[in-house]
């Protein structure tokens, strides 16, 4: 299998994926830095606008890489490296959402600042970052994480069945239903 | 990157959602300071691990050929010499049992998968190594039922169809707990001596 969401800092040769696995294989501990470095800041994105804050999605990223370490000669009978590290994060994600669904946490204007540094984005506010942010929120986990599959990270439909082992014909209505949901609520505030 | 058709509030949030989050190092050297807080992946820990790792051997058929006659051999040596309890040793007949306690993959099962629609069917599991393209399964003279016969070890299976580079579990087999990576697979419950 080779997919990969789109967009993704992939190795300018996959082989570099393969040659970092296969030195941290060999004892090389350093080469999985290479391998953080690629590819955190898209977990990061993924992890972030599922979860809602920081905190939780630090734990869910740092609950990925190491379960990619621990799990590293899987990788390679399996599939492309950001793909299987891709599944496995949306699992993680998955198990912190669950594991935290009692705790009423709101996203505060401070982190969205944090995680979204103006200079990098003039144009970019973060009352908008945090608006965005409380409105995935209100979704519930299982259609906000077909939505962010699908619309962040754009994988088609085959795909994101790959990475969560669930029907494409389900995916495709999680789908339509956060779109519903999130039109509905335009409808609720439009004339505010 | 969104649908054309798609509403201008939810393309809205959709864009704004793919903005890029900014990560600090702090976050990744605190990764990496509990990855070297690890044991180095499994099977490759130190030169026992190295040197007991199963890997694959080719042999010519010749040579393939003497091994198995050494193997056959010795099985027939050692079968015509039975031990005592006192020590003593006795000469008997060969047994023909001997091949049978070479240490094979004991019993074949046939895994099925229906997909009519479907240009390409693999099987993957703990037996082949997970790999997506080792094991393809056959299509049916009638075009629907894809089928491939392994021989498995006695024990536990865990196993998932590949449909045209989608995974798909087994429809008619249990489902195994969660792996955490992503997949879910079916079961095969493989005794010793069954057979499909």
């Amino acid at each position: 299998m080779t997919l990969a969401p789109r967009g993704w800092v992939i190795a300018k040769d996959m082989s570099d994926d393969a040659a970092d696995v296969q030195r941290v294989l060999a004892g090389d501990v350093d080469a999985y830095a290479a391998l953080v470095d690629r590819y955190y800041d898209r977990c990061a994105r993924y992890a972030v606008r599922m979860l809602g804050n920081r905190d939780d999605a630090e734990d869910a990223l740092q609950a990925t890489f190491l379960r990619a370490y621990r799990a590293l000669n899987r990788y390679q009978e399996r599939d492309r490296f950001s793909a299987w590290l891709y599944r496995i994060l949306v699992n993680q994600c998955r198990s912190v959402a669950a594991r935290r669904a009692h705790r009423d946490r709101v996203f505060v204007r401070e982190e969205a600042l944090l995680l979204n540094a103006p200079d990098r984005r003039p144009n970019w506010s973060g009352e908008d970052e945090e608006f965005v942010q409380r409105v995935l929120n209100e979704l519930d986990p299982l259609l906000r994480e077909a939505f962010l599959l699908k619309y962040i990270d754009e994988l088609s439909y085959e795909e994101m069945s790959a990475m969560t082992g669930v029907g494409v014909s389900a995916l495709k209505m999680r789908v339509k239903r956060a779109c519903d949901r999130l039109r509905e609520r335009w409808e609720r505030i439009k004339d505010d | 990157m969104t649908d054309s058709e798609l509403h201008p509030y939810v393309e809205w949030i959709a864009r704004e959602a793919s903005r890029p989050v900014i990560t600090d190092q702090a976050a990744r050297d605190r990764v990496m300071a509990a990855v070297r807080a690890e044991p180095l992946p499994r099977s490759y820990f130190g030169l026992w691990g190295r040197l007991v790792r199963p890997r694959p051997v080719s042999l010519s058929p010749v040579a393939g050929a003497l091994l198995a006659a050494g193997l056959v051999g010795i099985g027939v040596l050692a079968g015509t010499v039975t031990h005592n309890r006192d020590g003593q040793s006795t000469v008997g007949q060969p047994r023909a049992a001997v091949a049978s306690r070479l240490p094979v993959s004991d019993t074949v099962v046939r895994f099925v998968y229906v997909a009519p629609q479907a240009s390409k069917v693999y099987v993957v599991g703990d037996f082949n190594g997970w790999d997506t393209t080792k094991t393809p399964l056959m299509r049916s003279a009638t075009g629907g039922v894809w089928t491939v016969d392994l021989p498995l070890t006695a024990g536990r299976h865990t196993y998932a169809f590949v449909v045209d580079g989608s995974w798909s579990t087994d429809p008619y087999a249990p489902l195994a707990p969660d792996d955490g990576f992503g997949h879910a697979n079916s079961v095969k419950l493989v005794r010793r001596g069954t057979s499909l």
